[in-house]
C-alpha cells in the first residue's frame, strides 16, 4: 500500500486564499449540479448524501485520518481529503471488489451501497463517506453464505471476464431492495448504470429473475 | 471474508435454455472462477496495490499532430513525491502518442506532477478522416465492364463505418514487482508467455529469474495481444532502476485513445446480378481507416460465403492522425458481413426476391442453409412484411447474416496431475480473458477422469507454468482442449495401470465414473482409495500439441433479427436475435452460450451505437470516455437466443470470434426491411435513419 503524500500542502496549496468559500460549500454547489444534470440513480444518491451532511470545519490539504464503516467494520485510514472513496477502498484500504473503469461516474463499475443506497463511489470523497455505512461487493457475502444474487449469477453465467460484475451484483443488490420481484422493464432500468463489455446482460436479467423467486425468460425450443 | 470456495456448487443447472440441454460435455458446470469473481475475491493485474509502490503515469501528445518544442521538468520534480521525470521523444503522431513519463510515490503525486510539467507543443496539420484521402476508384477492367454489361440490374453504393474501440473495462498496464535478483510480474494481457518474453529486456533479469502472473484479465478483444505492452516495458524498466514495485494502468481516456481500435471503413461496390438472383461479379473498392498503424485495415470482403460471381478488388489503407488499429473481435469481418449482407438485401429487393430465398440460392455451405432453414423458422420469417411496405410510425423488420471461422492451433502443452489424497491439478499456462479457460481445462480433466469437477484445481495464467497459446484468431480452446485431453487421458491410464498391478487383472477391466473405480461394470473402490494407491508422489499426465490432430467440425453460424423502427425518432430497438453457431464439440454449454450472446451484443452495440469522434481539427477523440463513446447498455437488450449446432460436431473448435461478425450485417438489413431504405453506414443512429427517410420521402 503506497503511503499517503504528506506533501501536498506544499505544492502550491498552501498559498491558496484560506477558504471563504468552504471546500464542503463548493463540493454541495458541484454535487448539487451534478444530481440535476446526471441520469444515474447512483450519481444522485452520492450528491444527497453529501448535500444533507452538516457543514465540517475545513481538513486538509495536507492528509487527515479518517474513520469509515466499511461493511459493519470501522476502518481508521490515513488520506488525502480530496481522495475519492474508490480510491480509498482500492488504493488505501487493498479492497479491490470495487473496480475503477471509467472513473467519472458513467459505468458502475465501481459501485457500493451507501446507507443502502446504491453510489458510484469514484464520485464520492471519503471524507463525505464517513457516518455512514457504506456496504461493498465484498460485505455482500459472509463466509460461504453468499447473497442469493451472487450465487443466481454464477448459475446464470451472469460474467464472463467479470470486470464488471462486482459492480453489476452490488447494483442488482440495490434493485432487489427497491423491487424485491422487479420485472423486466425494471431490471433494465435500474442497471442502465452498469456497463458491461463481455456482453452479459441478459443472463443478468435471468439471474435477477430467478434471486427474486420469478422464472427467468425461457428461449422457444429450436426445431 | 474467509470464503471456503470448496463448499459452494460447481454444478447448476438451469433450464431456461432447451435448446442446448445434452449439447455439451457439461451442460450444468457454472463458471469455475464464478464465486471468486462474483464476491469480487478475483484479482486482477488492476487490483495489485503493493506495498513500497511507484508509481508510473505517461506524457502524451494532447492533438492530432504535434511537435513537443520545449519543456520543463523543473516544476514537476519540484512537485514532493515526484521521483523522476523522462522525456525521450518529441513526435507526437497522434492524440495519446506518449513521449515521455512521470515516476511518482502515489497516485496523487503523480497526478500532480503531470499537471505540473510545463509541455510546450507546435500543433501540426491533422487528417481524421478516410474521405480526406483522394479517393480513386480505377475503371472497371474489361472482364468487370463485360459482366456487368451482361447484367440485368447492377447495385451501385458506397458503405462505411466507423472506428470502434475495444474498451476493456480493465485498461492496460502491468505491475512489475522487482526484487533485485527476481520479478514478479502482473499484466493485464492475452498473451502470458508473449508478456514474458517482452519484458526481458527491460527487466534486466534473465527470463528464469522473473515470472508473469496473469490469473484474471479484464476484457481484452484483441488489444491485449501485444505483449507486455508499452505500460509493461516500461513499468519494468523502472522497476528495474528503482528495485520496487512499480504499477503502471492507463486511465479511461488514454485506453480510448492508445490501446487500439477496429479501423473505420468504406466500401464502393458495383455489382451486376440477373432477376433470378445469379450473381455476375464487379467490383469492390475499398478503404481502412488505420491512423498511424501500418496495415490493418483490411476487409474479408467478399467473405466467399456467397457466390458472387467474379469480383474485381482493389483496397488502400489511409493513415490518420489517430491512434493504430490492433486486432478487434475477427478483424476485418463484421465491416465485411455488415457490406455484404445489406448488399444481398438491396440485390434481393431490386430483384423481387426475398432476401432469405436469395441467400439459400447463393449460401455456399449446406450446414448454414440448413441454420437458414431452421433460424427462419424460429424467428417468425413468415411475419416479415415486404420491404418498403410499412407506413406506420413503429416498423418492424427482419434481418439475417451469416458467419465463419477457420481458426486453427498453437503450441500448447498441458500437464494433469492426480496427487495420492485423489485432487486433481490441471496446469497449462495460458490465460483466461473471460472466454472460460479457467472452465474448459477443469471439464476436461473431470470428464475423462469420471470425477466430479470439484476435485480439480485448475492452474492458468502463470509463466512457468506449461506453455499455452495467447488468446487470438479464437484459437486457445482449440490449441489446449485436445491437449488437455491428452494429459487427462494419460494420467488416466497410469492410474488404471497402477490399480490393476496392484489389485490385480487387467487396466482395460477398469473404469472410472462419478468417483467410482469400477471393475467389468462393478464397484471396486472410490477415487480416493484407488490414489491412495499411487506409488510414488504423484501421477503425471501430460499432453503438447504435436501429438493431437486438429478437430472435425466447423464454426459457421447463421443470426437472425427482428427489430423496431420508430419513423418519427428513428430509434432503433432490436426484439429479438435468434443465433445458430456451430462451435466443434461443445465443453460446457453454459459457458458456450454466453460467447454466442457477448458477439450478439457487441455486435449490436457496434451496429447501432459504437463510433470514436474525432475533433476534424485538432485531431482529439471528443468521447474518449465512457458515457459519449457509447456502448450498448441493458436498457438496449433484445432477447437472445444462441443456438448451439451439433451436427457433425466431433473436434474443438473456435467460438469467441464468429458469433459477433453476422449481427450488424442482419441489424442493418432489418432497418432496411422496415424503413424501405437502405441505412449503408454504421452505426445506425437516429439521424442516419431520419435522414433516409426525409430522403425517401422527397
Amino acid at each position: 500500500m503506497p503511503a499517503p503524500d504528506d506533501s501536498s500542502s506544499d505544492n502550491g496549496r498552501a498559498n491558496a486564499p484560506k477558504a471563504n468559500l468552504s471546500r464542503r460549500l463548493f463540493i454541495k454547489t458541484v454535487g448539487s449540479t451534478a444530481a440535476a444534470t446526471t441520469i444515474t440513480a447512483a450519481g444522485q444518491a452520492a450528491a444527497q448524501v453529501i448535500a444533507q451532511r452538516d457543514d465540517d470545519p475545513v481538513r486538509g490539504p495536507g492528509p487527515i485520518d479518517i474513520t469509515l464503516t466499511i461493511n459493519g467494520e470501522a476502518k481508521r485510514v490515513k488520506i488525502e481529503p480530496a481522495t475519492t472513496l474508490l480510491d480509498t477502498l482500492r488504493v488505501y484500504l487493498n479492497m479491490t471488489g470495487s473496480k475503477e473503469i471509467c472513473d467519472r461516474g458513467s459505468c458502475g463499475g465501481c459501485s457500493v451501497l451507501v446507507d443502502g443506497k446504491l453510489t458510484v463511489s469514484c464520485m464520492m470523497l471519503a471524507v463525505d463517506a464517513e457516518g455512514v455505512e457504506v456496504t461493498t461487493i465484498e460485505g455482500l457475502s459472509k463466509g460461504s453464505a453468499l447473497d442469493p444474487i451472487q450465487e443466481s449469477f454464477v448459475r446464470h453465467d451472469a460474467l464472463q471476464c467479470g470486470y464488471c460484475t462486482p459492480g453489476l451484483v452490488v447494483a442488482c443488490r440495490a434493485l432487489l431492495n427497491k423491487y424485491p420481484k422487479p420485472d423486466l422493464n425494471q431490471i433494465k432500468h435500474e442497471l442502465s448504470g452498469n456497463i458491461c463489455r463481455c456482453g452479459t446482460y441478459t443472463n443478468v436479467f435471468n439471474a435477477v429473475l430467478e434471486a427474486s423467486n420469478q422464472k427467468p425468460i425461457v428461449d422457444q425450443e429450436a426445431r | 471474508m474467509n470464503i471456503r470456495f470448496d463448499d459452494l456448487p460447481t454444478s447448476m443447472p438451469t433450464t431456461n435454455r432447451p435448446q442446448n440441454l445434452g449439447s455439451s460435455m457439461n451442460d450444468d458446470a457454472s463458471r469455475l472462477d464464478g464465486f471468486t469473481k462474483v464476491t469480487g475475491q478475483a484479482k486482477y493485474g488492476r487490483d495489485q496495490y503493493l506495498p513500497n509502490s511507484l508509481f508510473v503515469g505517461f506524457v502524451r501528445c494532447p492533438v492530432g499532430a504535434a511537435e513537443l518544442e520545449a519543456h520543463d521538468d523543473a516544476p514537476a520534480k519540484a512537485v514532493p513525491g515526484v521521483v523522476e521525470v523522462e522525456i525521450s521523444g518529441k513526435d507526437g503522431q497522434y492524440q495519446g502518442h506518449s513521449v515521455g513519463y512521470v515516476v511518482a510515490e502515489s497516485p496523487a503525486a503523480l497526478a500532480r506532477g503531470l499537471r505540473a510539467l510545463t509541455v510546450k507543443w507546435k500543433r501540426g496539420s491533422v487528417k481524421t478522416r478516410i474521405m480526406d484521402e483522394k479517393l480513386e476508384t480505377p475503371d472497371p477492367n474489361d472482364a468487370t465492364k463485360d459482366l456487368l454489361a451482361a447484367a440485368d440490374h447492377v447495385l451501385e453504393a458506397e458503405y462505411s463505418t466507423e472506428v470502434q474501440t475495444h474498451a476493456s473495462l480493465e485498461t492496460h498496464g502491468a505491475v512489475i514487482d522487482h526484487k533485485g535478483d527476481s520479478a514478479t510480474c502482473y499484466v493485464s494481457t492475452q498473451g502470458t508467455f508473449a508478456a514474458t518474453d517482452g519484458l526481458g529486456e527491460a527487466i534486466g533479469l534473465p527470463r528464469s529469474k522473473y515470472e508473469v502472473i496473469c490469473e484474471y484479465v479484464g476484457g481484452g478483444f484483441g488489444s491485449k495481444l501485444n505483449g507486455a505492452g508499452k505500460e509493461g516495458v516500461t513499468a519494468a524498466k523502472v522497476a528495474a532502476k528503482y528495485k520496487r514495485p512499480v504499477y503502471c494502468f492507463v486511465s479511461r481516456e488514454e485506453d480510448q485513445v492508445d490501446t487500439g481500435n477496429r479501423p473505420s471503413s468504406l466500401v464502393r461496390v458495383k455489382i451486376g446480378f440477373k432477376n433470378d438472383g445469379t450473381v455476375l461479379g464487379g467490383q469492390i473498392r475499398s478503404w481502412g481507416g488505420v491512423g498511424v498503424g501500418r496495415g490493418g485495415g483490411g476487409i474479408a470482403l467478399p467473405t466467399g460465403r456467397y457466390t458472387l460471381g467474379k469480383l474485381q478488388k482493389d483496397h488502400t489503407d489511409v493513415r490518420l492522425n489517430a491512434g493504430a488499429p490492433r486486432p478487434f473481435r475477427a478483424p476485418g469481418h463484421p465491416q465485411a458481413a455488415f457490406v455484404e449482407e445489406l448488399m444481398l438485401d438491396e440485390m434481393a429487393t431490386i430483384a423481387g426476391i426475398d432476401p432469405l430465398e436469395l441467400r439459400l440460392k447463393l449460401e455456399t455451405s449446406q450446414d448454414r442453409r440448413e441454420m437458414m432453414q431452421l433460424g427462419a423458422n424460429l424467428i417468425g420469417w413468415t411475419d416479415r412484411q415486404k420491404t418498403g411496405s410499412q407506413t406506420s410510425v413503429l416498423r418492424r423488420g427482419f434481418g439475417m447474416g451469416t458467419t465463419a471461422w477457420g481458426g486453427g492451433g498453437s503450441q500448447a502443452e498441458c500437464e494433469v496431475v492426480i496427487n495420492r489424497d485423489g485432487s486433481i491439478e490441471a496446469r497449462t499456462g495460458t490465460q483466461d480473458i473471460g472466454q472460460g479457460q479457467r472452465s474448459t481445462m477443469g471439464i476436461i480433466p473431470a470428464s475423462v477422469l469420471g470425477v466430479p469437477l470439484k476435485f480439480v484445481t485448475v492452474r492458468i495464467g502463470h509463466s512457468t507454468l506449461p506453455v499455452g497459446p495467447g488468446s487470438g484468431g479464437s484459437t486457445t480452446t482449440p490449441s489446449t482442449a485436445p491437449v488437455m485431453q491428452l494429459a487427462a487421458e494419460s494420467a488416466r491410464k497410469q492410474l488404471l495401470v497402477a490399480i490393476a498391478n496392484l489389485n490385480g487383472g487387467d487396466a482395460s477391466e477398469l473404469d472410472i465414473k462419478d468417483g467410482q473405480v469400477l471393475r467389468s461394470g462393478k464397484p471396486l473402490m472410490s477415487w480416493k482409495d484407488a490414489c491412495a494407491k499411487i506409488g510414488g508422489e504423484q501421477i503425471l499426465g501430460r499432453g503438447k500439441s504435436e501429438d493431437v490432430k486438429r478437430g472435425e467440425g466447423h464454426s459457421q453460424g447463421v443470426q437472425f433479427v427482428d427489430l423496431t423502427v420508430d419513423s418519427e425518432t428513428g430509434v432503433v430497438r432490436v426484439n429479438r436475435v435468434v443465433a445458430y453457431q456451430a462451435c466443434g464439440k461443445v465443453i460446457a454449454r453454459k459457458l458456450a452460450e454466453s460467447q454466442v450472446i457477448g458477439g450478439v451484443i457487441q455486435g449490436l452495440s457496434y451496429a447501432l451505437f459504437e463510433s470514436r469522434v474525432l475533433d476534424r481539427n485538432v485531431g482529439s477523440m471528443l468521447n474518449a470516455n465512457l458515457e459519449m463513446y457509447k456502448i450498448a447498455g441493458s436498457a438496449d437488450m433484445p432477447h437472445i437466443e444462441p443456438v448451439l449446432w451439433r451436427k457433425g460436431q466431433t473436434g474443438y473448435r473456435s467460438l469467441g470470434e464468429p458469433p459477433t461478425i453476422p449481427t450488424s450485417g442482419a441489424i442493418a438489413c432489418a432497418v432496411f426491411n422496415a424503413i424501405g431504405k437502405p441505412v449503408r453506414s454504421l452505426p445506425i443512429t437516429p439521424d442516419k435513419v431520419l435522414a433516409v427517410l426525409q430522403g425517401a420521402k422527397s
